[in-house]
């Protein structure tokens, strides 16, 4: 063995192999509030990662006493980091029980790097896009009523999870230690299952509550010997009695099936905008050309500044 | 347009601090207090007029909703956009659906400038690798409170001058829109949600999950039902499958797990 094949293989062990348990349910506690600040020094090139130290630095300079070993440490740990902010606590409690095994560094790093991954995609399905769009959209739901319910309901259900999730997800990391990183992988998946169909239900929900397509379109015509002018309504004889939100739902699966073809959210705004424009001068230019009211007259004239 | 009121600029010095301890809370902390749903209420608040503030921001919210940051991605700014509409809506009398037209511009606009922060902060990881070397941990600490102190005074100098300096003007071009553009962006306004829901679906939307949207889609559309109960019937289906059928999701989701682990990494 060449001397710099045993150099690798030293630097992947600590000097200090000693394993006293250091570490108490207060520094745990205290990672957890420490984790709150991830993303502080986010960046491109190693986006979490000196967030991540920062979360774990009080523990690490506790277990390592020996300076060699704090530098080794901290130096593996300020490499490329990023997960989920909610579920990182998982993934420090886990990693300091292996600090504080005194394992070697670089399994250390392989549970780290494989547990990131993950977290970030678990995280996002369960917390940005299903927690964070019940709470919104049922608080929203209390305030369009005038209902203050509505940020309060928000706060409140969005917290309890949030730091229940990132304080008890911490000791649990930290008691499950390695064994835990099978079991935990087979619920997560069978719990992002469940997170999708609320999530999903909720969704088909919005899409037929807060999308709003009214065609306003209507055929008005004069007839001889009748007080009342013909009035058809597309939107009620034909559209509404057929299934009502029929309307939000096509131009939903639209907008959808455009992102899938790689449209950028931001140009879909656009569209959406010069859409809205349209909608609203078409009337305008029918009457103006043809003399026909497809809208409420009374809408049109006001657009047409009368 | 006799209601407008003038922003102080106590006023404007409030929604600044506001949208500094926000922007911050975009990322860390993560009390969600940035979120227009809070933000709406507490810059009407600031600005007089809560209760328009409530309606402006969970309509912002709603037409938001999918715009978070997926995997580090960018969205357009919900943070200033919520503030800035919010009150644009409340200082020129406007619905959120019509003050939109100012808050995009600045949403996209403070998305682009945050990339860009991202982009100028990465340059400081050698100098953590220094002190890593040095076991300097106040400069570890200091980097991270640098970040956020950065943050803050971002967003607080853009909420700042567009507010205080940039109300009257937009007061004055209100006036000048005609009705068939303000129409036309109410008409847009209604349809925005749809892109939010758009990014979820593109997301979320597996052949085995359609049932459960339609499911959501139709006790909405024909039954009326409320949003709460129909999130609860969606829960209930979810405790059948994670309690009742052990077996089928591990074989439906395995695909997607393995995909999400390679995007992960």
């Amino acid at each position: 063995m060449t001397t710099q094949q045993q150099d690798m293989i030293n630097n992947d062990v600590y000097e200090d192999q000693q394993t006293p348990q250091v570490i108490t349910p207060k520094d745990i506690r205290r990672m957890a509030w420490r984790s709150l600040f991830l993303q502080a020094s986010f960046n491109y090139e190693r986006m979490q990662a000196n967030g991540w130290l920062y979360t774990i630095m009080p523990a690490l300079r506790k277990i390592h006493k020996n300076e060699n070993d704090l530098k080794k440490s901290m130096g593996m740990h300020l490499e490329f980091f990023n997960t989920h902010p909610f579920l990182v606590t998982f993934i420090s409690g886990l990693v300091l029980a292996m600090e504080e095994a005194k394992e070697r560094i670089d399994t250390i790093r392989a549970i780290k790097v494989s547990t990131m991954g993950p977290g970030g995609g678990i995280g996002d399905a369960v917390f940005w896009l299903t927690l964070l769009s019940i709470c919104g959209g049922v608080g929203a739901s209390f305030s369009l009523n005038g209902s203050w319910l509505g940020p309060i309901f928000f706060l409140v259900l969005f917290n309890l999870v949030h730091f229940g999730i990132r304080f008890g997800l911490a000791s649990y990391g930290y008691k499950m230690g390695v064994s835990a990183i099978k079991t935990l992988k087979d619920q997560t998946r069978k719990l992002a299952h469940a997170a999708s169909i609320v999530g999903l239900t909720v969704i088909g929900a919005m899409t037929a509550s807060y999308v709003k397509l009214d065609s306003g379109l209507q055929l008005v015509r004069e007839v001889k010997g009748a007080d009342e002018p013909f009035v058809y309504t597309l939107q009620g004889s034909l559209i509404d009695p057929i299934m009502p939100a029929l309307l939000p739902l096509l131009w939903t699966m639209f907008i959808l099936w455009r992102i899938k073809k790689g449209s950028s959210p931001l140009r879909l705004v656009l569209w959406t905008v010069v859409f809205g424009l349209f909608c609203t001068v078409l009337p305008v230019v029918v009457k103006m050309v043809f003399g026909w009211d497809i809208i409420d007259p009374a809408v049109l004239s006001t657009r047409m500044g009368y | 347009m006799e209601t407008l009121a003038d922003v102080t600029l106590w006023q404007a010095l409030g929604v600044a601090i506001f949208a500094g301890i926000a922007g911050i809370d975009l990322f860390n902390v993560l009390t969600h207090i940035h979120r227009p749903i809070i933000a709406g209420p507490i810059v009407g608040l600031i600005l007089g007029d809560p209760e328009k503030g409530l309606i402006a921001g969970a309509t912002f919210e709603l037409m938001w909703m999918g715009l978070v940051p997926l995997a580090g991605a960018q969205p357009p700014n919900v943070v200033l956009g919520g503030i800035i509409g919010t009150a644009f809506a409340i200082v020129t009398g406007q619905t959120a659906e019509q003050a939109i037209l100012v808050a995009v511009p600045f949403a996209i606009f403070v998305q682009i400038c945050i990339t860009f922060l991202f982009t100028a902060y990465s340059p400081l990881m050698s100098v953590a690798d220094r002190y890593v070397k040095n076991l300097n941990f106040a400069g570890i600490a200091n980097l991270n409170y640098l970040g956020m102190t950065i943050l803050f005074v971002f967003y607080s100098v853009i909420a700042f001058s567009v507010i205080y300096f940039g109300a009257d003007a937009a007061k004055q071009l209100v006036t000048l829109i005609p009705k068939w553009i303000t129409d036309g962006l109410q008409v847009a306004g209604s349809l925005m949600p749809a892109i939010g829901f758009g990014i979820l679906l593109n997301i979320m939307l597996q052949r085995q999950y359609i049932a459960y949207y339609l499911l959501g889609f139709l006790l909405a559309a024909y039954f009326q039902q409320p949003l709460l109960a129909i999130a609860l019937v969606g829960l209930v289906f979810a405790l059948i499958e994670y309690y009742l059928r052990d077996s089928a999701p591990e074989k439906a989701t395995a695909n997607n797990t393995v995909v999400e682990e390679e995007e992960g990494i």
